[in-house]
């Protein structure tokens, strides 16, 4: 079980670490679905091998949530979008290079957190993994240009989170579950209305047009 | 009784589909009369010490839940009053059933006892006021609801990972096989288990959920949607975001303190909310000398005296948490009171920048005195309730050995309060322009009473006030 957790969490993180360098629009979504599909089997997987049949449940779930309802409205707000979500000439190797040094980060912070259930947790070696998915999600919602890319930042966070509580947890309770997938899907959709109404006001999402407010 | 007083909401919400025009504004009138009569009976029970649970312990009112919602159906009831009016501009179809069922979320984060739920019910405000906040449509409204939306889901979610690390220092407890208790999220099962906690995981959790809630409570340096967002929303939601929804975030880091305390000591927790606090109130007072706009000055108004509340349960100590809590309750009220007295200013001058308003005791003398002695009570003068309560969070900084973040606190609030009595100046005072009243007499009988009772919470405290607030306080310190 550990070694299957780890490999999972560690191709996790991967898919991560490329949607960070991924120019394009259509490419990062692509990659939101690879690491939405690899975390749903890995709750499948600490499901099936710990007897947890409730999570098998939630991983149906999550896999319809992550990879079928939010990737289309995903690309129906991408739609007329510039194509790079970085300016041209901008390399993403300095984006790259930090995402590293998150990992770095990630394991400093809960290596000693995830020793304490060395005995207990099989899954314990992913909760570093799992901690460094988020942080990255982190950074690229908060150094996203435009909504579409904070957007995307923030779901990746959300996903790496899902992913925290499913290798530290086995999953929370079935009710917290229930109603983060519900408002995980109601952000995105609320996140649409805004982006449309952006697109009709600025005729860009960029948000550095949006200063009106400011002190 | 909980679920009738989480019901009535839920339901008003439900029935705005179904009803339209006048019979719209009736179905608001009645629900929030129910909402406010049902939570003033749920308050009353539970700061007598009655402890209520309904659907199997996981809505469940304590003292301090009763205390949370007694300040939120007031503040919710004062809003609501002047709600129709700001509906009949937009589209009521809208705005009913989100005030609603944010009044909703609002109660079922303070009467639940699963902190998971507590979480799922946060988040749950946030949803359900970024199209009240985005409710005129304007660029600025967009921006800021989009600043709402994105830096509160943010933050929100910080909080979620602090909460999964609860349940995973609930879980490791003991080495071996991973099983959690029994209801393991639920606020009084963790609180029994505190001490078997390990202190690390508990407080690598505490820092976030502090980050997290802390965003929506509008503790700097995560208060930057604030300002935005409050000056944006129609005058009733921000009233209501002001007044109670950054309170329940409070509320939130403060049930779970005292499980952090149990196993790591109370130094840890009270570094931290005694550093945000003061940062609060050093961003609040900076802003407050030179705002553009009344708006925001009462939204940076609000982190003031969301750090003052930061700073008294950092203190903590019988005294320290009290104080908050009687400061939560006199800062809902005053706040609500003067935003919507905000909302009737910005109706008659047509301007929210504060060089575009004059001469308001001459020109809107009702609401021009409403207003000034709103701000007074804002400022922590006596005779009003913030006065006492900030006695109170200074008397507990003193008490515990506090001195040098008191006092520095102290300064701060000085200079907090010279820039708002300067804005104010200029406001209320100097030649008028010729503008018409809005909105009638009617609407400013329960704004009077509100004031009223600030003063009375500031003079001599009610018969009971004193033993619900003990009560209150004795949930977190024991």
């Amino acid at each position: 079980m550990t070694t299957i957790t780890n490999l999972l969490a560690f191709f996790a993180l991967a898919a991560t670490v490329l949607l960070v360098w991924r120019q394009s629009w259509r490419g990062r979504v692509r990659l939101f679905m690879v690491q939405s599909v690899i975390l749903g089997a890995l709750a499948a997987a600490v499901g099936a091998l710990a007897g947890r049949p409730a999570l098998l449940v939630v991983a149906a779930v999550f896999l319809t949530v992550k990879t079928w309802l939010i990737p289309r409205v995903l690309r129906r707000m991408a739609a007329g979008a510039p194509l790079r979500p970085v300016r041209p000439g901008r390399s993403a190797g300095i984006p790259v290079l930090v995402a590293g040094a998150l990992v770095v980060v990630a394991y400093v912070i809960m290596l000693p957190i995830s020793a304490l259930s060395v005995a207990a947790l099989p899954t314990h070696g992913a909760i570093p993994l799992a901690f460094a998915m988020a942080l990255i999600g982190l950074f690229v919602c908060v150094t996203g240009r435009d909504a579409l890319g904070q957007v995307t930042g923030f779901l990746v966070f959300e996903n790496a989170i899902f992913a925290l509580g499913v290798v530290a947890t086995y999953g929370m309770p079935g009710l917290v579950e229930a109603g983060v997938f519900l408002e995980v899907l109601v952000i995105v959709l609320l996140m649409e209305g805004v982006v449309v109404q952006m697109r009709r006001e600025h005729d860009s999402l960029d948000v550095d047009r949006l200063q009106e407010l400011r002190g | 009784m909980i679920v009738l007083l989480l019901g009535i909401p839920l339901l008003a919400a439900g029935l705005f589909a179904l009803a339209r025009g006048r019979a719209a504004t009736i179905v608001h009138a009645v629900a929030s009369l129910g909402t406010l009569a049902v939570g003033l009976v749920v308050t009353t029970g539970a700061v007598r010490g009655l402890d209520a649970s309904a659907l199997g312990g996981v809505l469940r009112v304590d003292a301090l839940s009763g205390w949370m919602i007694g300040v939120i159906v007031v503040v919710a009831a004062l809003a609501a009053v002047e709600a129709p009016g700001y509906a009949r501009e937009g589209s009521p179809r809208i705005f009913y059933p989100l005030f609603h069922l944010m009044l909703f979320t609002l109660l079922l984060a303070v009467s639940t006892d699963d902190v998971g739920l507590m979480w799922v019910a946060v988040e749950g405000t946030t949803l359900a006021s970024v199209f009240l906040v985005n409710f005129e449509r304007t660029r600025a409204s967009l921006e800021a609801a989009y600043k709402y939306l994105l830096i509160c889901s943010v933050g929100i979610a910080i909080a979620f990972v602090g909460t999964v690390l609860i349940y995973y220092a609930e879980a490791v407890r003991q080495q071996g096989v991973v099983e959690h208790a029994s209801q393991g999220l639920r606020w009084t099962t963790l609180l029994a288990l505190g001490p078997m906690l390990s202190p690390r995981v508990l407080q690598l959790a505490f820092v976030f959920l502090v980050v997290g809630y802390g965003t929506k409570a509008g503790l700097a340096p995560m208060h930057t949607w604030l300002p935005d967002a409050h000056s944006e929303a129609p005058a009733p939601v921000s009233a209501l975001m002001s007044g109670v929804l950054l309170s329940v975030g409070v509320y939130a880091i403060l049930r779970f303190k005292p499980i952090v305390d149990a196993s790591a000591g109370p130094v840890f927790t009270r570094r931290i909310l005694i550093g945000l606090g003061l940062l609060s109130l050093a961003v609040a007072a900076a802003f407050l000398w030179n705002p553009g706009n009344y708006k925001r000055m009462l939204a940076y108004s609000s982190v003031e005296h969301i750090g003052l509340v930061g700073l008294g349960l950092g203190f903590g100590g019988t005294l320290g948490v009290s104080g908050a809590l009687l400061h939560i309750a006199n800062h809902g009220v005053a706040k609500a009171v003067v935003f919507l007295l905000a909302g009737h200013i910005r109706a008659a001058y047509g301007t929210v920048e504060l060089s575009g308003v004059r001469g308001l005791l001459r020109a809107l003398p009702l609401t021009g005195r409403g207003f000034f002695l709103g701000v007074l009570a804002l400022m922590g003068l006596p005779p009003f309730g913030l006065f006492t309560s900030e006695v109170m969070i200074f008397a507990a900084g003193f008490r515990e050995d506090q001195a040098w973040a008191a006092a520095a606190a102290l300064l701060l609030l000085v200079v907090a309060f010279g820039g708002l009595l300067r804005a104010a100046h200029a406001m209320l005072f100097g030649p008028s322009p010729g503008v018409a009243p809005s909105g009638r007499w009617l609407t400013a009988v329960p704004l009077a009473v509100a004031l009223a009772a600030l003063v009375l919470t500031g003079l001599a405290w009610p018969p009971g006030l004193a033993a619900a607030l003990e009560l209150a306080t004795r949930v977190i310190v024991r």
